[in-house]
């Protein structure tokens, strides 16, 4: 895939070479969105009104990286969404039972690869983590999410989140720390070594 | 627990974000100060955890429509001609009615100062539609013309020889006598009017064929857009 190529027809109006970007990124776009958000439906929307806004500015893409580019949008429309969520009702992270209660191992986290213990664990590791994510101040979650989880280097976060370079390493450091303190609440789920290094570390 | 200034500095250099010189620095510390290589591990150990989590797939494909896009069908080159003849047509016919709406304006003030003038004195002028009626009520009140006669009344010995019928017929007004100083009044009147009403610079015959060129232009670029739109999809 000739990435400049593409992005020089996308933006001549050729839609169907914005769509063989969409299906490129589409991925790490929904996955940034739902670590950001915490919430699938959300990050669906999210995502896809991070690519309608992608194209119809995507004549102010001016060259270097276009992950990152991509990344700053789905980030606005990550913030538009928390925004959004906050004039309306908030609705549970987890799926609810017919009895209300919230589902230990919901469907939606489900992987076939695993046992159904593994695949508690995984799920109960995943929650711990999302819930020390949601923890964090949005800012925070934001760049820990695009160095950490998306790997991006410290010049694509800092042009995704639109703040200076100094500011993603002081952000990205505070993060990394109350996370490991948050983290500490749910260490029976942690690997082995993160317990054990914990240990040493109190 | 360490500062944060040297918690910023081992988060960047867990990243390899350091130069040498300081990473070198940094890994001399760390080699002595155990509780700052402990913080270090945290850090990594943090890092590695988040770096494990299941990347989440797109549950499905986010690839636009030309609808979600906003994109338009492309339209042919005689639509811009239809689009610019629609709006020369109606900015003419704007014009017309205003050019049509200053003229009357105009005639009306002119025609309105010679119509006061004998309206005021013949007790009916000024009017529009009940002119016609007042004027018939001025010839029926023929009474009050008959008594000027009796005021001025002639030499008994030219008067008709006293009757009963005469009388009467003296006191009836005969229909000639009443209306034949009123109808020229009433004539010129209308004809002061009646150029006003009928004044226009733009006839109406154009305003009409400008009327038809919009409806007609407008038809023809809703069918170009929709055979366009229907072609596109």
């Amino acid at each position: 895939m000739d990435e400049t190529a593409l992005i020089h027809s996308a933006q001549n109006g050729d839609l169907d070479a914005f769509n063989t970007l969409i299906l490129h990124y589409q991925d790490a776009v929904f996955n940034t969105a739902v670590r950001i958000l915490g919430d699938e439906d959300m990050a669906q929307d999210a995502a896809q009104e991070a690519f309608i806004s992608a194209f119809r500015s995507i004549t102010s893409f001016r060259g270097g990286s276009f992950k990152a580019w991509i990344m700053r949008t789905v980030t606005n429309a990550c913030y538009d969404e928390l925004r959004r969520q906050k004039r309306r009702p908030t609705t549970p992270l987890e799926p609810e039972t017919s009895d209300g209660e919230e589902m230990d191992s919901p469907k939606w986290l489900a992987d076939p690869n695993m046992t159904p213990a593994q695949q508690s664990e995984a799920d109960e590791l995943e929650h711990a983590i999302q819930h020390c994510l949601d923890e964090l101040p949005t800012d925070f979650r934001t760049v820990v999410v695009l160095a950490d989880i998306q790997g991006m280097d410290y010049t694509e976060v800092a042009a995704a989140s639109q703040v200076p370079l100094g500011t993603i390493k002081s952000r990205l450091a505070r993060a990394r720390l109350r996370l490991r303190e948050c983290l500490r609440g749910f260490e029976e789920l942690l690997p082995s070594s993160f317990r054990l290094e914990g240990e040493r570390t109190l | 627990m360490k500062n944060f200034r040297e918690i910023e500095l081992l988060s960047v250099y867990l990243d390899g974000q350091l130069n040498e010189s300081e990473s070198k620095r940094l890994e001399t510390r760390l080699a002595s100060d155990l509780e700052l290589a402990s913080v270090l591990n945290d850090l990594r150990l943090t890092r590695g955890i988040l770096r494990k989590l299941p990347a989440r797939k797109a549950p499905r494909n986010f690839t636009l429509t030309r609808k979600m896009a906003g994109l338009k069908p492309p339209l042919p080159r005689s639509y811009s001609f239809f689009r610019f003849s629609t709006a020369v047509a109606t900015i003419l016919l704007m014009f017309t009615f205003a050019a049509n709406s200053v003229a009357r304006l105009s005639f009306g003030f002119g025609a309105a100062a010679p119509a006061a003038g004998p309206a005021f004195g013949m007790g009916g002028g000024g009017c529009d539609e009940p002119c016609g009626e007042a004027l018939q009520a001025a010839a029926t009140e023929a009474p009050a013309a008959t008594e000027a006669p009796a005021i001025e009344a002639p030499p008994a010995d030219m008067l008709p020889a006293p009757t009963t019928d005469g009388t009467l017929r003296e006191s009836e007004p005969s229909p000639d006598a009443v209306q034949t100083p009123k109808e020229p009044a009433v004539e010129s009147e209308l004809q002061n009017q009646a150029p006003v009403e009928k004044e226009a610079v733009i006839p109406v015959m154009w305003q009409v064929i400008l009327l038809v060129v919009i409806g007609s232009s407008g038809l023809t670029m809703w069918l170009i857009q929709r055979s366009a739109s229907r072609k596109w999809q």
